[in-house]
């Protein structure tokens, strides 16, 4: 019986999308590693940067999760390497590549800077998949008040260097902010790996096999060690609202880093 | 014991200011009760005055003496009804509260509670659906348990209407003086002074009396006047007329008696503690409730438990499963049944009162169905309780003038008889009743009296003009000793005076030298003497009083106009008089009472008659209704036959009969044992001259036998038995208030017939609770799998607990009540009464068609529309098994569906929510379908027919409520439902047609097969 309703549904495409659908059109943001199950349904990484045996976890959480990202490439494979801001022709079947073995040190081979002795770690951010999503990208006169001002400093930069149609424009913005003063204080200066968002030419998702999210390695420089940092990561388009209750357009973690 | 009295000072007139303690309740032991229920056997009415003098201490003339008084008032205490101690008011309010199902509710609704505080101490985010569970559990069992407490609380004010019948004062006679007293402090051997309109203030010995005359009605319900003399008459102290009882009422003259019983002793005393003493039998819908909540409580531990030990295997810690296990258990509860019992009953009990059949307990009409004997009075419930003229004796012919008017020969001898009926009558109708039928007029006059105005008003009519033609000049009244009736008239045609006299026949004959036969007047030899004596006793057979008539010409010479006719000194001729004819009466049966028997008997319940009336007019009237059937016969149809006295009836020709006439006495000398055996060997039973105490052992005895036992009674001594029987059902019009409050049921209209009306109303809606609890259970099926599926499989959640509410207490409620409405599916009064051992209210067959067929059928409509409105979103089923952790893990924001889509935990609630709808959804649409399969236990849907408005408006209501449900903005977000496509329901349709035609199927099986597997093992 269930058999026959499902005929009517695409392997491929589903039902129902975006507003239509119940995910909507207003993509979570996600963060990895994500702390362990038995750390009931808590956000809080918490190491000892000092012991490679408590950070294991987290490496291998990375590990685990950029497994897809770093497949042996073959040229017949559906990877390509896109232009910023342009995505393959649809009906390809490519897909834009995402290299993260070149966003040291938030790499593998420097345990994702967990075991640092000074630095922070990398913590990675993704946004929900949805299919068809399109963001739309801000301008410098689009931009929002809250923008903070080394985004919206960025994205003046580049206007004023590309012109206002700039491909380089069309990204999906991300910040992250410590929440409360105390947390502003303590999170030191963050890098952003590759850069400041996510490329516009790895949108929209349509289900293509072997699709990769784009990602983003926020790279705490010089965290405070041993207090609790809140830390807020939001995600910028015009299309993107965000609701801290829902956690959507954004998302929340408490780093807390132990000598 | 005492568990309740007051300090009493007395500060009447009698004054001796004794200090006395007066009990209001008393827990009565077994043994006082027995007490009770024994007749009282006294000889303080057989032993001469002087004796009781001097047994009583007492002085017939100046009464006691105030100390003694005193003395004795505190000795004995006061003369007063005290209650027996019953259940208090809030025992009874918590009985309905806490007993039997709302137990079951209570326990689930601490349960869901202990859940949430489980779940809560583990996670205090837990979602309040539990708590919301236990709030409706707890309000189903106020609501429903608070309005039955209404419902019952009439009842236990029973010993009120008795306090209501006795006197607040009393005339007594202390030391000489007379003095008005309260009749609490009447105390043994006290001389009391009664008059018309007072009422008796205790038991009491006439020692004078000037035509005393009282009504015992509020004793014996028989409200004929009955005079009141010193002399003792009867050694039975009921009949007797030298005794007076307390509570009774003095119609008229005045007397004197010396207390003889106070309180608890006397007569009304014994049958007050009696009745509220007697604990009433369980019952059976309780009985059927119990067993019930044993099935489905036996069902809810098992299935819990077996999930529990599942879920700890399935590596679940010992919390988690607790929460599973008692989910589960509350799950099982069918919320919405005990809301749909009272309603179905409630509305039965409405339907009822419409026909004259008013039920003060609900249970009961369920009682009523299950009646297998009724015990029926005989007066004013079987017959109309007014005394007719049924056969006319003249010219040697017996002519019935009840069921033959019209064929009546209108001789000479008839126009005699009828003058003398006329005549000799001091009846008179009251007045503008013109228009009113002429036998249900109002007459001024005793019983028989009426009966013969009546029937000569209809045979002659204009009976007043014939009077007011032959004006009465003198009359000598009807009295005991004389046993007739004399009057003469002034004929104005003849100017003659007529002299006409009426009474007993055997009086009348025996001054009558002279009959009219044929035309002339011949003298009645010693061989006519006899044949008329034998008329009479061959009317007397018949159940009927017999009247007989005569008159006598009074000679122009002797007796001109303007004689001074003397009554106190006769001065004219009483005897030589000639003979007219016979009248003879009966109370005849209600016209549709020989039917409503007949409808018993085809219904296998016995009808038995326990009157306190003649064992010949009991047996006559029960012939007339077919109580006992015409070739039955009777040791008194012997004696008919042979013309022989009932006493001379051989023990050979007693063992022939086959219906058997038990009287009062026999039943004195009865042991239990012995009334039990023949109570089983004889279907046909008549109870004569039988006392309230005797109804009470019948009763009892039959109970022992395993009868479900109905009793009508009218008096207040009949309140012990219409309390202890299953079903008291007490009369509207003649029923006194004792009696109605003892009573369970309350005939409007005293009509036997309408207790019939009542059963086949029982057996019905016995019939359609099986159904309604049916279509209740079923989809507690639907609702408890996901939660099984969803600890098992881990998949999300299918259904809220608010939906399994909306199910329960919305949707599924006005189509389970509405099935209270369906007409029965044959004649249900051809069938024998259902046996309470086999036939149960809800059995296990009924349980397994529900859980395992139907209701799994239902399950699977709703998972297949369930899955195919996730799939539609981006889950198949495939992803949807074994997600559970992650989808209801608030953290995991970017849980990805087939599709590769990714879900924020608030968008895949969201989902759920619709997941929820669409679930709920079918099982909305299979439980229409189920409403169709359920009209019926045997029948095709076909041959019903659907006709049940009430249901048909149901099934729209729910389709109504569950689109605003679903539909209506801000009532979904609050019942935690997302709106979904019109079309969701469709992928249920077929699974709600398989429901259809499978149970068509499984009918046509038990119906064409009443042996096969299918009504074996799914007839419920």
């Amino acid at each position: 019986m269930l058999t026959i309703f499902y005929q009517t549904l695409d392997d491929k495409k589903p039902k129902w999308q975006l507003d239509r659908s119940l995910i909507g059109s207003n993509p979570g943001l996600g963060f990895r590693p994500m702390p362990p199950e038995s750390n009931v349904e808590s956000t809080l990484v918490w190491y000892r940067a000092s012991d490679a045996a408590n950070t294991f976890y987290w490496r291998d959480q990375l590990d685990q999760f950029l497994k897809p990202y770093l497949k042996q490439r073959s040229p017949e494979g559906p990877f390509i390497e896109c232009e910023p801001g342009i995505s393959p022709e649809t009906g390809s079947n490519k897909v834009c590549d995402v290299k993260v073995d070149e966003w040291y040190p938030c790499v593998h081979g420097h345990g994702f800077n967990f075991n640092s002795s000074e630095g922070g770690p990398c913590i990675f951010l993704k946004l929900n998949k949805i299919f068809g999503w399109l963001p739309e990208y801000y301008n410098s006169s689009s931009v929002p008040d809250i923008m903070p001002i080394h985004l919206k400093d960025h994205i003046k930069t580049i206007e004023d260097k590309h012109g206002a149609n700039s491909n380089k424009l069309k990204v999906v913005w991300v910040s992250c902010e410590g929440e409360n003063p105390a947390d502003i204080e303590n999170i030191g200066s963050i890098i952003y790996r590759p850069t400041f968002g996510f490329d516009g030419q790895y949108f929209p998702f349509i289900n293509t096999d072997e699709y990769l999210s784009p990602l983003i390695a926020v790279y705490f420089e010089k965290p405070a060690r041993g207090v609790l940092i809140n830390i807020e990561c939001k995600a910028w388009a015009s299309n993107i609202f965000h609701d801290r209750l829902e956690r959507r357009g954004s998302v929340h973690f408490e780093l807390m880093i132990d000598y | 014991m005492m568990r309740k009295s007051s300090i009493i000072r007395t500060s009447s007139e009698a004054g001796t200011s004794v200090t006395y303690i007066k009990t209001l309740v008393k827990t009565r032991t077994p043994t006082e009760l027995d007490q009770f229920k024994k007749e009282i056997s006294i000889d303080d009415h057989i032993i001469s005055l002087k004796k009781l003098q001097e047994r009583y201490n007492t002085d017939l003339q100046d009464g006691l003496s105030r100390v003694k008084a005193g003395e004795l008032l505190r000795l004995y205490g006061p003369n007063c009804l005290i209650s027996s101690a019953t259940k208090s008011r809030w025992l009874v309010l918590a009985e309905f509260l806490f007993g039997g199902f709302a137990a079951l509710l209570w326990v689930g609704a601490a349960l869901s509670t202990i859940g949430y505080l489980v779940s809560y101490y583990q996670d205090p985010r837990t979602p309040l659906d539990q708590l919301y569970l236990a709030g409706v559990l707890v309000a189903v069992i106020l609501i429903t348990g608070i309005f039955g407490y209404y419902q019952e609380a009439a009842n236990t004010s029973i010993m009120e209407s008795f306090k209501k019948l006795v006197p607040k004062f009393a005339t007594v006679i202390r030391e000489g003086n007379m003095l008005t007293i309260p009749a609490e402090e009447l105390v043994i051997g006290d001389v009391v002074e009664i008059q018309g309109g007072d009422c008796v203030p205790a038991d009491i010995r006439i020692i004078k009396s000037r035509s005393l005359k009282v009504d015992n009605s509020s004793i014996t319900g028989e409200s004929e006047m009955q005079p009141r003399s010193p002399e003792c008459t009867d050694t039975n102290p009921l009949e007797t007329q030298n005794l007076a009882f307390y509570s009774t009422n003095v119609i008229e003259g005045a007397g004197t008696g010396v207390v003889i019983a106070t309180g608890d002793n006397t007569l009304i005393g014994h049958i007050a503690g009696l009745t509220s003493g007697i604990e009433p039998e369980e019952m059976p819908i309780k009985k059927e409730l119990k067993y019930f909540i044993k099935l489905i409580t036996a069902l809810a531990i098992f299935i819990g438990a077996t999930f529990f030990v599942i879920s700890i295997a399935l590596g679940y810690d010992f919390f988690e499963s607790f929460i599973f296990l008692i989910a589960i258990i509350v799950a099982n509860v069918p919320e919405g049944l005990l809301v749909t019992l009272t309603a179905c009953l409630t509305l039965t009990a409405r339907r009822m009162s419409k026909k004259n059949c008013l039920v003060k307990n609900l249970q009961a009409i369920e009682t009523l169905g299950s009646t297998s004997v009724i015990c029926s009075d005989k007066t004013g419930t079987l017959t109309q309780n007014r005394m007719t003229v049924s056969h006319m004796f003249y010219n040697d012919t017996i002519v019935d003038v009840l069921d033959e008017s019209d064929k009546v020969n209108r001789n000479a001898e008839f126009k005699n008889l009828c003058r003398v009926g006329i005549l000799c009558n001091r009846a008179e109708f009251k007045p503008e009743q013109e228009k009113i039928p002429i036998l249900q007029r109002e007459v001024k006059g005793d019983a028989s009296e009426s009966a013969v105005l009546k029937c000569m008003e209809i045979l002659i009519g204009d009976v007043m003009t014939q009077r007011n033609q032959m004006t009465k000049i003198c009359e000598i009244p009807f009295n005991s000793t004389n046993k007739y009736q004399v009057s003469i008239h002034h004929l104005q045609n003849e100017n003659k005076h007529l002299l006409v006299m009426k009474g007993a026949p055997e009086r009348i004959i025996d001054r009558c030298t002279t009959y009219a036969l044929n035309g002339s007047d011949v003298n009645i030899s010693s061989e006519k003497k006899k044949a008329l004596q034998q008329a009479v006793s061959k009317l007397g057979y018949m159940g009927e009083r017999v009247l007989g008539f005569a008159d006598l010409m009074l000679s122009k010479d002797k007796f001109p106009v303007g004689f001074k006719f003397n009554t106190d000194k006769v001065n004219f001729p009483l005897e030589g008089l000639r003979f007219v004819g016979l009248m003879s009466m009966i109370d005849p049966p209600r016209p549709n009472v020989p039917n409503a028997v007949e409808k018993c008997r085809s219904a296998g319940i016995r009808v038995i008659m326990v009157t306190g009336d003649h064992p010949i007019t009991a047996v006559a009237i029960a012939k007339k209704v077919g109580i006992l059937s015409s070739e039955s016969e009777t040791i008194y149809d012997v004696a008919m036959k042979k013309s022989i006295s009932v006493s001379k009836v051989t023990a050979e020709d007693k063992a022939r009969c086959s219906a058997r006439v038990i009287t009062g006495a026999d039943l004195r000398e009865m042991s239990q044992s012995k009334l039990d055996s023949i109570l089983m060997t004889f279907w046909e039973i008549v109870f004569a001259r039988t006392s309230p105490q005797q109804k009470l052992k019948i009763v009892e005895s039959l109970q022992r036998l395993g009868y479900i036992v109905a009793v009508t009674g009218d008096g207040v001594n009949d309140s012990p038995a219409l309390k202890k029987a299953d079903i008291g059902v007490a009369m509207g019009i003649s029923g006194s208030d004792v009696s109605k409050e003892a009573a369970d049921m309350i005939l409007l209209d005293d009509n036997f017939a309408t207790i019939v009306t009542g059963i086949e109303e029982g057996r019905l809606i016995f019939d359609n609770l099986k159904k309604s609890i049916f279509y209740v259970l079923t989809s507690n099926v639907p609702e408890i799998i996901p939660f099984i599926l969803f600890v098992t499989i881990n998949i999300p959640q299918a259904l809220s607990v608010l939906a399994i509410l909306l199910v329960d207490v919305g949707t599924d409620l006005w189509p389970a009540i509405s099935l209270a409405y369906e007409k029965p599916e044959a004649d249900i009064m051809s069938r024998m009464p259902r046996d309470p051992q086999q036939d149960k209210l809800v059995n296990t067959r009924l349980m397994s068609l529900a859980y395992c067929q139907i209701g799994f059928i239902q399950t699977c409509a709703g998972y297949v529309t369930w899955f195919f409105v996730m799939a539609q979103h981006g889950f198949f089923y495939d992803r949807l098994i074994g997600i559970r952790k992650e989808w209801d893990d608030p953290f995991t924001n970017d849980l990805a569906d087939s599709y590769g889509q990714e879900w924020t935990y608030e968008e895949r609630k969201i989902l759920e929510r619709k997941g929820y709808a669409a679930y709920f959804l079918a099982i909305v649409v299979t439980q229409i379908c189920d409403a169709f399969i359920v009209k019926t236990r045997r029948l095709s849907v076909v041959q019903q027919g659907m006709s049940n408005w009430v249901l048909n408006t149901g099934i729209l209501f729910v389709i109504f409520v569950a689109g605003v449900i679903l539909y209506s903005p801000g009532v979904n977000q609050a019942m935690q439902f997302e709106r979904v496509e019109w079309y969701t329901f469709v992928p249920s349709l077929p699974f709600g047609l398989f429901i259809i035609i499978y149970d068509e199927y499984r009918r046509y099986f038990v119906r064409n097969y009443p042996n096969g597997w299918f009504a074996r093992e799914t007839y419920y």
